[in-house]
């Protein structure tokens, strides 16, 4: 276990309050309800209303903040810089370098500080969910890099990551062939609830009969040239339901592509000079 | 994940060749290489096994200890992966080279077992809040010839068949405090159910069509692959997409549905102890590469690691 030197770490005995909530309690009061907690219905497209903003962090060549519910995010792009490492292949395209990080206050236990496998293993997906979509030959010998920070942890953390990743880049002027765009679906028996908050996504709200078919999917996809970037998956899930999962989530995405085309076409006119008329 | 370089005229031979489903060394697109299982080989372990696919050479050791279960659940044991990548597979590997795809490696396992069917977590309880068991599953990659995930799968599960688990009494003494004695016999010792722990299929997009256990050369024609980890029922436990490439939706579906053929096949060689006999002819029919006599005798290793628990 690496350890921070440079914290002064409280008890090592120090627990969250909240693993000695009556869980009983919690369950029975909303386990009843067919619609979910903040009024959306389950088993439709009903993606949560997001707040984007681009260009906050003056520093930064590009940047975006988005806001779902209650998840916030904040993305910032650097670059093309000169990459320290010149392999072969740096010769004919350029790097993405993607690191993901959540704030110890993000989540409702507190995290550290250090990065954990989880966040190592959520910066290797959205690489992966971003680069197809970047046109990294355009920057030989060169490296992008690219910054998530999780402020508040609410559910479908790594789908509003991708987006606002992409949000960012193309706000840095990295060209691109076409935005990813991310969407998160749990599966619950035989209903979804497509971007799930935190409490649906760890199944606090499980309804009693769904003993099969419970899992999330999260997808990465590209809305222009129809192609998937990224997909995810966890728990258990028949095939077909799946397959239908997959589908879901291609259409929460293109719900979320107006949006986001739109915000970044304020963000475009905003930064560009004003006109002499 | 080692790599080698492939020349352009090498790939349009693989592409071509793939889309006329027959690869270079004579498969289809959904034929798998010579498998080769051997389990209870590592007397220090509580259960091990070897899996040889093709030139790819997978060790796992399952040690059990005895430990705090985790609060959020505290009637259930629960199990810790780790993948070591180890320099003898390739000099890429020397030193921390081979960290990051261990850890790739790791977190998928998590993954794929993170749901509660694969494993009975709740029969490795000892004493609820106080005392579980915690399985470490240690995975040796020896040599790297592609397709890592599908043999590590069929190793774990392997190995986990083979696990002995030796059976605690708990008593309470005088005071109130919990003693825990082990029983001294060697062969006294819990089995673990492994019929519901899934194995993982990797299928790269190679051209337009898609191959299942690639080879390196193959790995490096194709830009994005998906591993799909399946149990006999058909159940999905874990979908990823690897690799820096993007795939179309459709060819997605397709994937899924090309899985279920492979994954029956993967658990019919995974013996439970009444079915052994009824596995020789079913495999030998699927598998057209297997020379029967060998299977035999692999069959055979795995029925004396199994009668010592009779």
């Amino acid at each position: 276990m690496p350890t921070d030197t440079k914290r002064v770490r409280g008890p090592e005995v120090s627990q969250s309050p909240s693993l000695f909530l009556c869980k009983n309690a919690v369950k029975k009061s909303t386990a009843s309800n067919d619609a979910r907690v903040d009024g959306r219905q389950r088993g439709q497209v009903d993606v949560r209303s997001v707040f984007v903003r681009c260009g906050l962090i003056s520093q930064a060549k590009g940047s975006a903040y988005i806001e779902a519910g209650n998840t916030k995010l904040i993305c910032c792009v650097y670059g093309p810089r000169e990459t320290e490492r010149k392999d072969e292949t740096d010769m004919k395209s350029g790097r993405l370098i993607t690191d993901m990080r959540f704030a110890p206050f993000s989540c409702r236990e507190r995290g550290s500080w250090i990065q954990g496998s989880d966040e190592k293993d959520l910066s290797l997906m959205l690489l992966e969910s971003l680069r197809p979509g970047v046109c990294l030959q355009k920057y030989p010998r060169s490296q992008i890099e690219v910054n998530v920070m999780v402020l508040e942890n609410d559910g479908a953390v790594l789908a509003h990551a991708v987006t606002c990743a992409s949000m960012a880049l193309a706000d840095a002027g990295i060209e691109m062939y076409d935005l990813v765009l991310g969407c998160s679906i749990r599966q619950e028996g035989a209903t979804y609830l497509i971007d799930p908050t935190f409490l649906e996504e760890n199944g606090y709200n499980l309804a009693s009969g769904s003993r099969e078919n419970l899992g999330s999917l999260t997808v990465a996809f590209l809305p222009s040239l129809n192609q998937i970037s990224g997909l995810q998956s966890d728990g258990e899930m028949g095939e077909d339901t799946l397959t239908g999962d997959v589908r879901t989530c291609i259409e929460g995405c293109f719900k979320l592509y107006p949006v986001i085309q739109q915000a970044l076409s304020k963000a475009v006119r905003r930064k560009a000079p004003p006109s002499e008329s | 994940m080692a790599t080698v370089q492939v020349s352009e005229a090498e790939k349009v031979y693989i592409l071509h060749g793939v889309r006329d489903d027959l690869r270079v060394d004579g498969r289809g697109c959904e034929d798998y290489r010579h498998m080769e299982i051997e389990t209870d080989m590592v007397s220090n372990t509580d259960g091990s096994a070897k899996v040889t696919l093709g030139h790819t050479d997978v060790l796992v050791g399952v040690k059990a200890e005895m430990g705090k279960p985790r609060p959020m659940v505290p009637d259930e044991g629960y199990l810790e992966f780790f993948v070591d990548c180890s320099a003898n597979a390739t000099p890429e590997f020397e030193g921390r080279g081979g960290d990051e795809l261990g850890m790739e490696l790791s977190n998928t396992l998590y993954k794929v077992f993170n749901n509660r069917y694969s494993v009975d977590l709740k029969s490795l309880c000892i004493s609820r809040g106080e005392h579980c068991w915690v399985l470490y599953v240690d995975v040796l990659l020896l040599q790297c010839d592609g397709n890592l995930f599908d043999a590590i799968s069929v190793a774990i599960k392997a190995a986990l068949f083979n696990t002995k688990i030796p059976k605690v009494h708990i008593s309470e003494d005088e005071e109130g405090g919990k003693e825990i004695e082990l029983s001294d016999d060697p062969y006294d010792c819990m089995r673990l159910n492994v019929e519901n722990v899934p194995c993982i299929v990797t299928l790269c997009k190679v051209g337009h069509r898609h191959v299942v256990d690639a080879t390196l050369q193959e790995k490096a024609c194709s830009v994005a692959s998906l591993i799909i980890s399946v149990t006999h029922k058909g159940t999905v436990t874990c979908v990823r997409k690897v690799g820096g490439g993007s795939l179309d939706p459709e060819s997605i579906f397709e994937m899924t549905e090309v899985k279920s053929g492979a994954c029956a096949l993967f658990h019919t060689i995974c013996p439970h102890p009444g079915k052994l006999i009824s596995i020789e002819c079913s495999v030998v029919s699927n598998f057209n590469l297997i020379r029967t006599s060998k299977l035999v005798t692999q069959l055979h290793l795995l029925c004396r690691g199994n009668s010592l628990s009779v």
